[in-house]
């Protein structure tokens, strides 16, 4: 019996070094996680300059935001940017999944150069493009026959520029999110494929009845994480839109309005009140997926 | 698969002959267009890049030509990569990011194994709470951080230093949840065997556990590199001083520019140098690469 009790609580004593092991972290995320996000919060409550304390202003930031015409203008470039790399991104990676799934020679090497533009850093990216989409350059030339015209204004031109920006983050994800395809592809298992084969289906069929179905969980997680990502949207958009965010602020998404307001005015309650706005958005995206997920038992875990 | 369709009357003679060519000629013409398909997808998907590294051999004048020499007319050598080092302190951009990569590399896969480990293997007061913490800091995207996490880590002075560079981004959720799925996986008897025989709890981590979590910290460690080296954001407000800028802040140098002649040939050379340690990691560890990619379902 008193063995017993010794045995029982050296293994709950035992159980105190797991309390131990993940210590380290716990305080590491209370230290940069949990504090920052609270004051973070209380920021976005007050009037705060960087050069003096913060003031306390209650819900002012935000009631200024609804009449901030470059807050408002960000959140329909923000939206504009969300649905110009979503939806083409999701077809589009489908599509090369499904290319890069059939059987042919040279399909490894092709497949790892398609791979490539997930390599480089968005600032990369971004000056490797800035020289593409010169207005005589060579994007211009290669359109040529389709548009006709000699000089297009990739970048200055207030109407094209956004459209430059979704075209260059599609190039950036399509690969990956293939990738995440492929391998949703690869683990159908094969039998299903047959089965439906010798139902009588023909690939087409086989593919949208059988496949794409059972592909959901993937579909969904492709379409949050794109979704997640575009809300955030700043580097390209810092990089190579003339002005940063420019021509006339088409491309002040708002991750770059936190960043205007808050490292190019000082406007820290400002800035913290857009994250906030910002913050919601995002929360929106996860909850819905969240929600159209619950019938996967897979993916929630 | 064709093969699994019955039938009733099976072809003889020269008429099976001529199912299997022209069976066999479908399938080749089938795979050929496949082949196309996927020809004209990787064409356009890698010429930015192969447009990035024949540019670094140019003049600078030819970079912006719209008649795209494929291969370089006047081949420049490495006098590009030569300029690149007088043009900006390229070594000191390489070395800061170095050492950030490395250092988050090291201390992100050592405590996310670590906390894993106490996750998925022992019970203790909070241990729910404490991981579903951890799991939340997941879901909140680092610009919402940006503004608090500034003001917080110049308080602590530590603005405009390796430290303010470096330790905010030091560990990683992601690391914690990946790394606690895979310990679950270790069988309980090993680690009752390590405890009879008198190991320490920390030396069953350090000497078994962490071991066996060697393909999951290589996953792990290739896309930390990732996110650490291409990082941008951060070390664009935290670092004013251009010689503790790492490469992806060094480089906008030359996206900037707005001079009457922009040294177009060297901004590529420094773009290829700064993609290839990534590229590198790629064509080396595939494998480790991709599965953490897949796993980690975000591109930094």
């Amino acid at each position: 019996m008193a063995a017993g009790t010794q045995k029982s609580s050296l293994i709950a004593r035992r159980q105190y070094w797991g309390l131990v092991f993940v210590l380290p972290t716990v305080i590491f995320f209370i230290v940069f996680f949990l504090y920052p996000i609270i004051s973070g919060i209380y920021y976005s409550l007050t009037d705060f300059t960087l050069l003096k304390p913060p003031v306390w202003v209650g819900l002012q930031n935000y009631q200024d935001l609804l009449k901030d015409r470059l807050f408002i203008k960000s959140i329909s470039v923000t939206l504009g940017y969300v649905a110009g790399t979503t939806i083409p991104a999701w077809i589009l990676s489908l599509f090369a999944a499904v290319v890069f799934f059939q059987k042919f020679r040279g399909r490894e090497i092709l497949k790892v150069l398609f791979f490539s533009p997930v390599l480089p850093s968005l600032i990369v990216v971004a000056i490797v493009w800035r020289i593409l989409l010169q207005p005589g350059g060579i994007l211009t030339t290669v359109l040529r026959p389709l548009t006709g015209s000699a000089e297009i204004n990739w970048l200055d031109n207030p109407t094209l520029s956004p459209i430059s920006m979704i075209i260059i983050t599609n190039w950036t994800i399509i690969p990956f999110y293939m990738l995440i395809w492929l391998s949703g592809l690869t683990a159908i298992p094969e039998e299903l494929r047959d089965a439906a084969r010798v139902d009588g289906a023909t690939r087409v069929q086989s593919f949208f009845r059988v496949e794409l179905p059972l592909l959901r969980p993937t579909g969904v997680f492709i379409a949050a994480i794109s979704t997640i990502n575009a809300f955030q949207g700043f580097t390209l958009q810092y990089a190579i839109s003339p002005g940063k965010g420019g021509p006339i602020d088409v491309n002040t998404t708002l991750g770059l309005l936190i960043w205007k307001y808050g490292f190019q005015y000082y406007r820290m309650g400002d800035a913290s009140a857009v994250s906030m706005v910002l913050f919601a958005m995002i929360m929106i995206v996860v909850l819905i997926q969240l929600w159209l997920s619950r019938s996967d038992q897979f993916s929630l875990n | 698969m064709s093969n699994y369709a019955p039938t009733l009357n099976p072809p003889t003679g020269t008429q099976f002959q001529q199912t299997v060519a022209a069976t066999r000629w479908r399938k080749r013409m089938t795979s050929l267009m496949w082949f196309s398909i996927a020809l004209v997808l990787t064409v356009t998907f890698a010429f930015p890049l192969y447009f990035m590294v024949i540019s670094s051999f140019k003049l600078d004048r030819e970079v912006l030509s719209a008649s795209t020499q494929l291969i370089p007319a006047n081949f420049q050598g490495l006098t590009n990569y030569q300029r690149a080092f007088d043009v900006v302190p390229l070594a000191r951009f390489f070395f800061n990011s170095a050492l950030m990569a490395v250092i988050d590399v090291i201390v992100t896969v050592f405590f996310s194994a670590l906390a894993g480990y106490g996750f998925a293997k022992y019970r203790f007061r909070g241990s729910r709470i404490m991981f579903l913490f951890i799991l939340i800091t997941m879901t909140v995207p680092f610009q919402i951080l940006l503004v608090p996490l500034f003001i917080e880590v110049r308080s602590f002075g530590w603005d405009d230093s390796y430290a303010g560079l470096i330790i905010p981004g030091i560990m990683n959720a992601f690391g914690v949840f990946m790394m606690r799925q895979f310990a679950y996986n270790i069988p309980d008897e090993l680690l009752d065997a390590a405890r009879i025989d008198g190991a320490s709890e920390f030396r069953i981590f350090w000497r078994i556990v962490f071991p066996l979590l060697a393909p999951a910290s290589a996953s792990l460690a290739i896309i930390i590199f990732l996110f650490s080296w291409n990082n941008f954001l951060w070390p664009l407000i935290i670092i004013k001083d251009q010689n503790l800028a790492p490469i992806q802040v060094g480089i906008t140098a030359f996206t900037q520019t707005h001079s009457a002649e922009p040294q177009w040939g060297v901004a590529m050379a420094v773009s290829t140098l700064a993609t290839l340690p990534v590229a590198v990691l790629f064509v080396f560890f595939q494998r480790y690469f991709i599965e953490g990619l897949l796993m980690s379902g975000i591109k930094g």
